[in-house]
């Protein structure tokens, strides 16, 4: 019977995750959004060639130009990107510390591109606009300059019917990239600010620091002790677990019940038969698609993984949660993936399964629809109560473990137990319906017969 | 030794529908029995309560020795009637899982599924998917799923139904094969010449019940040839004028001369004396016994009226009995 059980496994696994449908539709979006978060930051931080030009810049007022000198000067531009790249290891190094990550503390100074070396030149105040933007088209598509700012009259000082200062006009070439245009008004942006300042007898550096609070991580504090949270996280995550329990159940579901929809009306079914009973068709492709949604799953989670390791935040993930996870999408997908295998084995095609399958929609829907809700309320009574009724017992529990406030471990456990005995029971209902309904064809049954079957099985 | 296949007093309903009623049958190892009977007559519910895909109401069955056959399944063969393939599939990737879930290795089955394919002019098919072959290719590989593992127990249900004849052909040779092999045939159909080619006992149902069980040469002597068939020496003779002669009933002209039908309690030999008599023969015989003949004559009686009989005919061959019978 094992022997048997295990060749259904084998073909049906094979037979979905090999096609076409289940590469392009269910794996490639993962695998997609996973190359993005790896390649993403390689491609950011990898060095370009040199930048090289001119900026041609028109200062009516001359109190700019002497700042962006200096703003714009090479070394400035590595000072900065310098000191942010530095805040952000810091964060990371911050986080890898609180989470006990410390394999992940960057040993070394962080890497940073190599400036642009933009040479300024100054035009007249008088310059004529249209010749000077002549200069960024060029002759033979080789542009005289990158870049020409006009900076406002009133750029550093405010008239008196203005509450805004008045600020700059910047026209670039095709050659210039949007990397060294944002180096371009970051530093226009500090020559402005300086160069207000400067005119109002005002220290920046002054300014700076006293209009500067740090914001901190809230640190939980629970009877096991303190850990960092992350608010966006531990909001997401609930809504996040949800998503997988579903995904994986509606995938594993839906190809249960559209293969034996297949295997019925193309009349394979009874030669199968033949070989197996119908318990042996039945676990075998049970299993089969419970390992199909567990891949889907693995997927995910993966990537999920991954890409928190990418940004040193792995630490944040209680890796408990992942075993949850796996124990309510077995306990989930065998209940929804039973009553899909049924539907599948009752009706002839997939038209006729759509008035059986949505009864079991909603039942799945309601639960995740509620996720999010049970995750940011995990202990409210309407949530605990949620926890303990099947079929939405999986979702809510797992949305609270998933939460900040985890529930008792007893109730998890009752959860479990609950789930355990729903399973069994919806499976053995499914093996009735399914001894039944694989060879019945004509009229698509409704509940009342199904119920019918069971009885007469 | 027990036998291959023994049914007792097996009753399956569905609803308030009496597909099989009391039915008893013992076959045994080695032998080829043809079930047949009209389409509705319960042949294949009969089968799949045999193959445990359906289970009896009431009564016992034994299969292989066993009590089940799903304790036989690896031993026993089956050709369903409604029969399909996994049309993404490869050929040889079906036939190796189909035999391997029949308990055979990866080896012995890729082996058997080659000379099999070969056999029947597929050789080239293996690599193919299953819904890139014709459907007669399809049926015979469907065939060979069925006789992979050389199985002790072969079941047919309507094997030639929708085949071309050279493929008709061929399968006969496989089915002679797996009989002198000793497999244990049971062929279900309702295409009487088949069966009365292919084998050696008859069972007969109707309406759920079993109305003969007989080996088919007793059947020859039971039930002898109430036709005469008559070719003239004259074309041009009236063959119809052959009615008024004593003990003859009814005259149906064919191609190549007439039918005759007797009457009840003719001698045969008296009758194609006196035919003989009336008109030159070119060729006159006895007609052998139809299985159709004797179905129609145990269901109906021979007192029925052609109308009953032709409508039991009709039945029993389906549609291709339309304007047949004179």
């Amino acid at each position: 019977m094992i022997r048997r059980i295990a060749l259904i496994v084998r073909r049906e696994f094979l037979a979905t995750v090999t096609s076409k449908g289940f590469i392009l539709g269910v794996l490639m979006m993962p695998l997609l959004l996973l190359m993005v978060v790896l390649l993403a930051p390689r491609i950011m931080d990898a060095h370009g060639p040199e930048v090289r030009g001119t900026v041609a810049v028109i200062d009516a007022d001359g109190r700019v130009l002497p700042e962006l000198r200096v703003t714009l000067h090479p070394d400035e531009i590595a000072a900065r990107r310098m000191e942010d790249a530095r805040r952000q290891a810091a964060i990371r190094r911050e986080i890898a510390e609180r989470t006990g990550r410390l394999d992940q503390i960057e040993p070394k100074e962080p890497k940073i591109k190599p400036s642009p070396v933009l040479t300024i030149v100054e035009r007249p105040a008088n310059t004529d606009l249209d010749t000077a933007k002549a200069a960024l088209i060029g002759t033979n598509g080789e542009p005289e300059h990158l870049a020409l700012v006009v900076i406002h009259d009133d750029a550093t000082v405010r008239r008196d019917t203005e509450h805004e200062y008045g600020t700059y006009d910047l026209y670039v070439s095709k050659s210039l990239s949007g990397d060294t245009e944002s180096v371009l008004q970051e530093s226009l942006q500090q020559a402005l600010v300086a160069a207000r300042l400067k005119r109002s007898d005002l220290i920046p550096s002054e300014i700076e620091a006293k209009t500067r609070v740090q914001r901190p991580n809230a640190i939980l504090v629970t009877a096991s002790g303190e850990r960092e949270t992350q608010r966006w996280l531990t909001a997401a995550l609930p809504f996040i677990a949800g998503l997988l329990l579903f995904m994986g159940v509606i995938a594993g579901g839906q190809t249960l019940m559209t293969s034996t929809v297949e295997e019925k009306s193309s009349r394979v079914v009874e030669v199968l038969l033949a070989a197996a009973a119908p318990l042996e068709l039945m676990w075998g492709k049970l299993i089969a698609q419970l390992g199909v949604g567990l891949l889907i799953v693995g997927v995910y989670v993966g990537s999920g993984v991954l890409s928190l390791v990418q940004f040193s935040m792995f630490g944040l993930l209680d890796p408990t949660l992942i075993g949850y996870l796996v124990v309510f999408y077995l306990l989930a997908y065998l209940v929804y993936g039973a009553l899909m295998l049924a539907i599948g084995a009752a009706v002839n095609q997939i038209a006729d399964a759509q008035s059986l399958l949505g009864p079991v929609m909603i039942l799945l829907l309601i639960p995740y629809a509620l996720t999010p809700m049970i995750g940011q309320a995990p202990n409210a009574p309407l949530s605990v109560v949620a926890s303990f009724i099947p079929p939405i017992n999986l979702f809510a529990m797992l949305a609270r473990v998933a939460s900040d406030a985890p529930p008792p471990a007893w109730q998890v456990g009752v959860t479990m137990l609950i789930g355990v005995g729903t399973a069994l029971l919806t499976v053995w209902f499914a093996a009735k319906v399914f001894r039944i309904g694989l060879l019945m064809h004509g009229k698509p049954p409704n509940v009342r017969t199904l119920i019918r079957w069971v009885r007469m099985a | 030794m027990e036998a291959a296949l023994e049914l007792k007093g097996l009753n399956k309903s569905f609803g308030a529908t009496r597909a099989i009623e009391d039915l008893d049958l013992v076959i045994p190892y080695g032998a080829t029995y043809g079930l047949i009977g009209p389409s509705g007559a319960g042949k294949t519910t009969a089968i799949r309560m045999i193959m445990s895909i359906l289970f009896p109401d009431s009564g016992t069955l034994r299969v292989l020795d066993r009590g089940s056959a799903l304790e036989a399944k690896d031993r026993i063969g089956y050709l369903p009637e409604e029969r399909g393939v996994y049309r993404k599939m490869r050929v040889d990737a079906f036939l190796l899982y189909m035999g391997r879930l029949k308990g055979g290795t990866r080896a012995a089955v890729e082996a058997r599924a080659k000379a099999l394919l070969t056999r029947l002019g597929l050789a080239d098919a293996l690599k193919k998917k299953c819904e890139d072959l014709s459907k007669g290719m399809l049926q015979r590989v469907q065939f060979v799923a069925a006789i992979i593992n050389e199985p002790e127990l072969l079941i047919l249900d309507e094997p030639f139904s929708g085949l071309d004849p050279v493929s008709v052909r061929l399968l006969k040779e496989l089915i002679a094969e797996e009989q002198q092999r000793g497999a244990t045939i049971i062929f279900s159909t309702h295409v009487m010449s088949h069966a009365e080619e292919l084998c050696q006992q008859i069972v007969m149902i109707h309406k759920g019940r079993k109305v003969l069980d007989a080996p088919m040469a007793g059947l020859r002597r039971q039930y002898d040839a109430r036709t005469i068939c008559f070719e003239p020496l004259d074309r041009t003779a009236d063959l119809m004028s052959l009615k008024e002669l004593p003990g003859i009933e009814r005259v149906r002209l064919t191609d190549e001369g007439c039918d005759i039908a007797l009457a009840p309690d003719t001698d045969p030999a008296a009758a194609m004396r006196a035919v003989v008599a009336a008109i030159a023969p070119a060729r006159i015989e006895l007609a052998r016994v139809r299985l159709e003949d004797v179905f129609v004559r145990l269901v109906s009686g021979d007192g029925a009226s052609s109308e009953s009989q032709h409508a039991l005919r009709k039945a029993l061959r389906g549609s291709d009995v339309e304007g047949e019978i004179a």
